[in-house]
């Protein structure tokens, strides 16, 4: 029983670190920025494919594939601003119609994807075998590197937004978009700089997830949606926050998996964001902003 | 106010009659059929439109409550109820539905609500899909209740077949989704000009103010989503009976960007938005049929340049504050013509 219990343990923290990897782009963008980016799923299997192309095709070694996907990810969220976002900032509607536009940015990288490489799934060639036993459960290395990687670009993404002078502008942004361009912050700079970031490391994750599911072009949905509750259950703008969350989310799916079943899994977790909601609608660790009339 | 309602009136029965008169001056099979789906997507869109676009709610579930309806109609209909009944019953239990989807999100606002019924959605998709229980037993098969991944069939129609003759059967169908698509689009037109739509728009412009005014959002929220639900688990029964088929596809993605697609490219919030927005749409993805593995790609590139150059839809474009912003833009431009013909003169 015991055994039971540390596998599902142990399950359940790979599920989390892989949601928290997940997560990561779109939190930043959407906790920071308010630009609800929904193409982030298609970002994420995009990203993957990248580097699948650049290991296969162009037989590059595993890490100048893992950068150059990374690299090309970062000019795909600049290019959604330069495109789309640039011309969406001065609409009264901007939050909503950023989140419709880029359904439609999801949809069309999402199936420019299926066209190019198929639906039947294949096997992420960027990959990092080996790993190690706990008792009798084995752990492989990736799903310890995801861990690791996870926290540590959460951490970091999380000292340049409270450290660096550019983290200050985003959030300046977040609180009032306005007020920051009055007082001279270069709005639209910081939001291309942001989705940017995003992009690649959104880029970053989709290579994660692939090696350990497989890479398909509906690969980013599921991620995205649990990156999306553990933002919302952690309160916007919260990266740590959302780690914790992730972590949490990922033993819970893994708990209920392994009493319920696996179909009960999502059912279950909304349940518990709908009640986490109720008690507190800006999320555990978030914070009630002030509004001015 | 009074001039506006006029012309609505005459508009919406120009259109009556020429969706009355249609299937007998163009009597094609296909047409009609593309007309009947037509009419039932305009009716979900407009539902949606009234919990989007009017009240301001971001809701992604609308197509999980036409599954509700479709689905209920469905499997009644399997267990020998006559589908008449399945579509009123799947009708009324969208409606319990929506309320209970609205009382779910009824402290959150904006993109919170869009992620909840978008993951409400996806939780319904995922237990139909894997729902694999044992309901009914036909030999060595084992069919679940709500027909699993593959769907559920062979649960009958509205037995067109047997009232009309051969030649008009398909119009049965016809008829009941334009008498539903009607009744839709009254009750949207009578919300949108009644005092709730006016407060919907109080709350939609400023729900601070409009709160601090009295105006309770919970309880209109729960109003317009259990009256949408209602129609939109209406739409979901016709389908079934129509398509006489229910499959979890209806929930899937695609689906979700089409009736999405037709609502923004129509105009959010506008009364006859959805309707245009569907005939284009459904016009679109006509044209696609040539290119098929290019239309989610086409269907994304006319969201995202609708949003872009049209944010208030088609119909947007037809208001009257667009056309005077024109008219301003084009005034403008004379003027700098003339200044730039000026100062050419001056630097002379």
């Amino acid at each position: 029983m015991s055994d039971a219990l540390l596998q599902v343990l142990i399950s359940g923290l790979t599920l989390g670190a892989m949601y928290a990897v997940g997560a990561i782009g779109l939190s930043i963008t959407w906790g920071s920025l308010n630009v609800l980016n929904m193409a982030h799923g298609a970002m994420l299997s995009v990203g993957a494919y990248l580097a699948f192309s650049l290991a296969t095709t162009l037989g590059v070694s595993t890490w100048v594939a893992l950068l150059g996907a990374i690299t090309l990810g970062g000019c795909i969220g600049a290019l959604i601003y330069v495109l789309i976002v640039r011309a969406l900032l001065n609409q009264p509607a901007f939050e909503v119609n950023v989140v419709i536009a880029t359904i439609g940015v999801a949809f069309i990288l999402e199936n420019t994807v299926l066209q190019i490489y198929g639906g039947y799934p294949l096997k992420q060639p960027v990959d990092i075998d080996g790993g190690f036993k706990i008792g009798s459960i084995f752990i492989p290395l990736r799903s310890v590197l995801l861990m690791a990687v996870g926290i540590f670009i959460m951490l970091a993404v999380a000292a340049f937004l409270e450290r660096t002078r550019t983290g200050r502008a985003v959030r300046a942004i977040s609180q009032n978009k306005d007020a920051a361009l009055l007082m001279g912050v270069r709005v639209g700079r910081v939001f291309a700089l942001v989705l940017g970031i995003s992009g690649a490391l959104s880029a970053a994750s989709g290579i994660m997830l692939s090696m350990i599911t497989t890479l398909s072009p509906g690969m980013g949905y599921d991620p995205m949606l649990k990156a999306l509750i553990i933002c919302v259950l952690s309160g916007l703008g919260n990266l740590r926050g959302a780690l914790i969350v992730a972590i949490a989310i990922g033993i819970l799916e893994a708990f209920v998996q392994f009493t319920l079943g696996v179909r009960f899994a999502l059912p279950v977790l909304l349940l518990v964001v709908i009640v986490g909601l109720i008690w507190k609608p800006t999320g555990i660790f978030g914070r009630r902003d002030a509004v001015r009339l | 106010m009074i001039r506006k309602s006029r012309t609505d009136r005459i508009t919406a029965l120009v259109l009556i009659v020429v969706a009355i008169a249609a299937p007998f001056l163009f009597p094609s099979k296909y047409l009609i059929g593309q007309a009947t789906l037509l009419f039932i997507w305009m009716l979900v869109v407009i539902q949606w439109n009234l919990v989007f676009g009017v009240a301001g709610i971001f809701s992604l579930a609308q197509l999980a409550l036409f599954a509700v309806g479709g689905y209920c109609a469905a499997v009644l209909g399997a267990a020998g109820v006559s589908l008449w009944l399945g579509v009123f019953l799947g009708a009324a239990l969208a409606g319990i539905f929506g309320l209970a989807i609205g009382l779910a999100c009824f402290r959150l606002e904006g993109a919170y609500v869009a992620l909840l019924t978008l993951a409400i959605a996806q939780a319904i998709l995922v237990l139909i899909i894997t729902d694999t229980s044992c309901v009914v037993q036909q030999g060595a098969n084992c069919f679940p209740l709500t027909g699993g991944a593959r769907g559920i069939s062979q649960f009958g129609d509205f037995a067109f077949r047997e009232i009309l003759p051969y030649k008009y059967y398909q119009l049965g169908d016809y008829f009941v989704s334009l008498a539903a698509l009607i009744l839709g689009a009254v009750f949207s037109f009578f919300l949108i000009a009644s005092p709730i739509g006016l407060t919907f728009r109080a709350i939609r412009d400023n729900p601070t103010y409009a709160v601090g005014r009295g105006v309770s959002r919970v309880r209109y929220q729960l109003i317009v989503f259990f009256g949408s639900a209602i129609f939109t688990g209406l739409a979901g029964g016709i389908y079934a009976a129509h398509v006489r088929v229910m499959g979890p596809n209806v929930l899937g993605l695609p689906l979700i960007l089409t009736c999405l697609a037709m609502m923004v490219v129509g105009g959010l919030g506008h009364r006859w938005g959805p309707l245009v927005g569907a005939l284009l749409i459904t016009a679109a993805n006509e044209m696609f049929k040539e290119v098929p593995e290019w239309q989610a790609t086409g269907l994304g590139i006319l969201l995202v340049g609708s949003v872009i150059f049209m944010p208030r839809g088609v119909m947007g474009l037809f208001s009257p504050a667009t056309i005077d912003r024109v008219a301003a833009k084009l005034a403008r431009g004379a003027r700098t013509k003339r200044n730039a013909a000026i100062e050419s003169i001056h630097r002379r």
